[in-house]
């Protein structure tokens, strides 16, 4: 401790008074917080506890659990795909100009975040759903929107597409707009000044959008099992194990998923700059 | 000329910004664009630039109409007030970014960014980041940057306005030897009338939205058309004005209605550079063209005093001197040679010197 520190210089005591201080100060909030911290570490925990490395693996290598990881991996990365494409443009314009109705624009792009997935799942059917006008439209012309892999990609992408909407759009707005005036001035079009100034400048943001999404996408499970519970994804057939066998059925595909996350994490964390998801 | 505003009228909403501004701007010059801030003069150039759609007016550029082009199709380079560098490119990107746009060959745009860089006196920094560069670096970038493709009017924004004392004036000498040099058609907007005289050679002076006066800065100095200009253009202290048959003080009376002068009514205003007012010793205060007052309060300017006068006829003056001025509470006495002063009738601007 520096009060022990025989030193009687001002700025080594101002220092030592000012630290107690604040460590008094914030005892109390450290304390509620670490049981917050201590009850989400505790089912990490526990899950980790329950594996048998080679069970798991054997698992995993299963033809069940190989098809579920197979679709995941193929649908998350098409309704990331889909969301980013469209996405990212909408941002652009939600960041840059204003107009009537913006506002409910707005609340409509991050209402799926708020807005319980299985609900999600049943609106998707009264509006895509095999006896919809839509639905059976492209039904008639060979495309099932529901049950199907284009289902659980239109499950995922209404469900996670927020994610890089409002994330890109938050690093869109952190540009400075005179950079793309002066991009214009030097004799870029509006298109030009978007690939050249605003793309690069918010990449990392969008980046972060974009992982996220597919974080989202490749966890999604209450939407797609109203939507497309056929072909299984990772997260259905964690749904099926547990009925048909219980908790330590759900471990092995459960794991993947975490390993999923923990990488995505690990991505957002290092291309840094995640916005507040409402950034207005 | 090159570059020819004309009739420029721009509304934000209700507030109207611009009101018929017009001027010219000749080949190869450099004009100021000169006036307190809100006036309407970062509007202006950002309806030259194409960055703002004015209300009515047009715009010619070499002889060309552009008030309907965007920006990128205009040949119009840009210095904003704060700086635009790119942050993910390289200082020779940075300078480098307008030349495809402006279909300079790939093979020759090195030997471009070279050329330009040196002209800033920036080449060691090529390879360096935006952030890695120093207030005043940075400026010498965009001036490059703004510079390569080699428009046809150069548009500086109040450039140095966020720099220090000593490194805008630098600055300012080097803004003027590139102009010189390039011998670019150039529009530099500023607030500060000391750095618009130093550079330009001729002013536009903006208030409130309109054109307040036009010419070479020695000429607008010296006989300014509007008591705004003249407040504005060097400091003035207006001089309180005596309507004819009042017994007003000897100054008025004299300078104003005297032989061969202007009638006097209440609606003219005088002024006057606090310069050319002397402050007299005690013993001379008899003498005719005087105005007396009491000393309410002295600056010691290192250089010079500043002494400010409650006048017996109303108002405050400012005066400068040499010497120092009597304290605070004395009487002081002053004069001024009337063909210094500037008067101005109120409805139909200057009335001109008397004398």
């Amino acid at each position: 401790m520096r009060s022990h520190i025989s030193r009687t210089d001002d700025d080594v005591s101002t220092y030592t008074r000012t630290t107690w201080t604040a460590r008094s100060t914030l005892l109390v909030p450290a304390l509620l917080g670490g049981l917050l911290l201590v009850y989400v570490a505790v089912p990490f925990v526990a899950f980790l506890a329950r594996t048998g490395t080679a069970d798991v693996l054997a698992r995993l290598a299963g033809p069940q659990a190989q098809v579920a990881i197979r679709n995941s991996l193929l649908t998350a990365t098409t309704s990331t795909t889909v969301a980013t494409v469209l996405g990212v443009p909408l941002a652009y314009v939600l960041a840059r100009r204003s107009f009537p109705g913006k506002r409910l624009l707005e609340g409509l792009i991050i209402l799926p975040l708020v807005l319980p997935p299985v609900v999600a799942g049943a609106m998707l059917l009264t509006a895509f759903g095999r006896f919809t006008p839509i639905g059976a439209t492209a039904y008639a012309v060979g495309i099932e929107l529901t049950g199907s892999f284009i289902g659980i990609v239109l499950a995922q992408t209404f469900v996670a597409a927020p994610f890089v909407v409002v994330t890109a759009r938050a690093g869109f707005g952190a540009i400075d707009e005179r950079l793309e005036r002066a991009s214009r001035s030097l004799g870029y079009t509006a298109f030009g000044t978007f690939r050249h100034v605003a793309l690069p400048l918010a990449r990392g943001t969008i980046l972060a959008g974009v992982t996220l999404t597919f974080a989202r996408a490749m966890g999604e499970f209450g939407a797609t099992y109203m939507v497309a519970s056929n072909p299984r994804t990772m997260p259905t057939r964690i749904w099926v194990d547990f009925i048909n066998g219980g908790i330590d059925a759900v471990v092995p595909v459960g794991l993947a998923l975490l390993a999923v996350t923990l990488a995505v994490l690990a991505v957002v964390q290092r291309v840094g700059r995640v916005p507040t998801v409402i950034d207005r | 000329m090159t570059l020819e505003v004309a009739d420029l009228t721009h509304r934000y909403g209700d507030e109207l910004a611009l009101e018929d501004v017009s001027f010219e701007v000749d080949a190869g010059e450099i004009v100021g664009l000169l006036g307190p801030s809100g006036c309407g003069k970062t509007t202006t150039v950002q309806a030259i630039a194409g960055h703002v759609n004015p209300t009515t007016g047009e715009i010619h550029l070499r002889g060309e109409d552009i008030t309907a082009d965007p920006p990128e199709r205009r040949d119009v380079g840009v210095v904003f007030q704060e700086p635009t560098l790119f942050p993910h490119l390289t200082v020779a990107e940075n300078v480098a970014y307008g030349l495809r746009p402006a279909g300079v060959d790939p093979d020759e745009r090195a030997a471009i960014v070279d050329h330009y860089l040196e002209l800033v006196s920036l080449s060691e920094q090529r390879e360096a980041m935006p952030a890695a560069l120093s207030g005043g670096q940075k400026r010498r970038v965009e001036l490059a940057r703004a510079l390569a493709p080699q428009p046809d009017v150069l548009l500086l924004d109040e450039p140095l306005s966020a720099l220090d004392r000593g490194l805008r004036d630098r600055l300012r000498e080097e803004i003027a030897r590139i102009q010189r040099e390039t011998g670019v058609t150039t529009l530099y907007v500023t607030h500060d009338q000391e750095t618009a005289m130093a550079l330009s050679d001729r002013l536009v002076v903006m208030s409130d939205g309109q054109v307040a006066g036009v010419g070479e800065p020695r000429e607008l100095y010296e006989s300014p058309p509007t008591p705004f200009v003249a407040s504005f253009l060097g400091r003035s202290t207006r001089l309180p004005v005596t309507p004819p048959g009042d017994p007003g003080l000897t100054l008025e009376r004299r300078a104003l209605a005297g032989d061969g002068g202007t009638p006097v009514d209440a609606n003219v205003t005088c002024l006057a550079r606090p310069g050319d007012i002397t402050l007299l010793d005690s013993g001379q205060a008899e003498n005719a063209h005087t105005l007396i007052g009491v000393v309410d309060r002295v600056t010691d300017l290192g250089t010079r005093y500043e002494a400010v006068l409650t006048l017996d006829a109303g108002g405050d003056l400012t005066v400068e001197t040499q010497s120092a001025p009597p304290e605070p509470g004395e009487l002081a006495c002053c004069t001024i040679d009337r063909t210094d002063l500037l008067l101005f009738e109120e409805s139909s601007g200057r009335v001109g010197p008397v004398c």
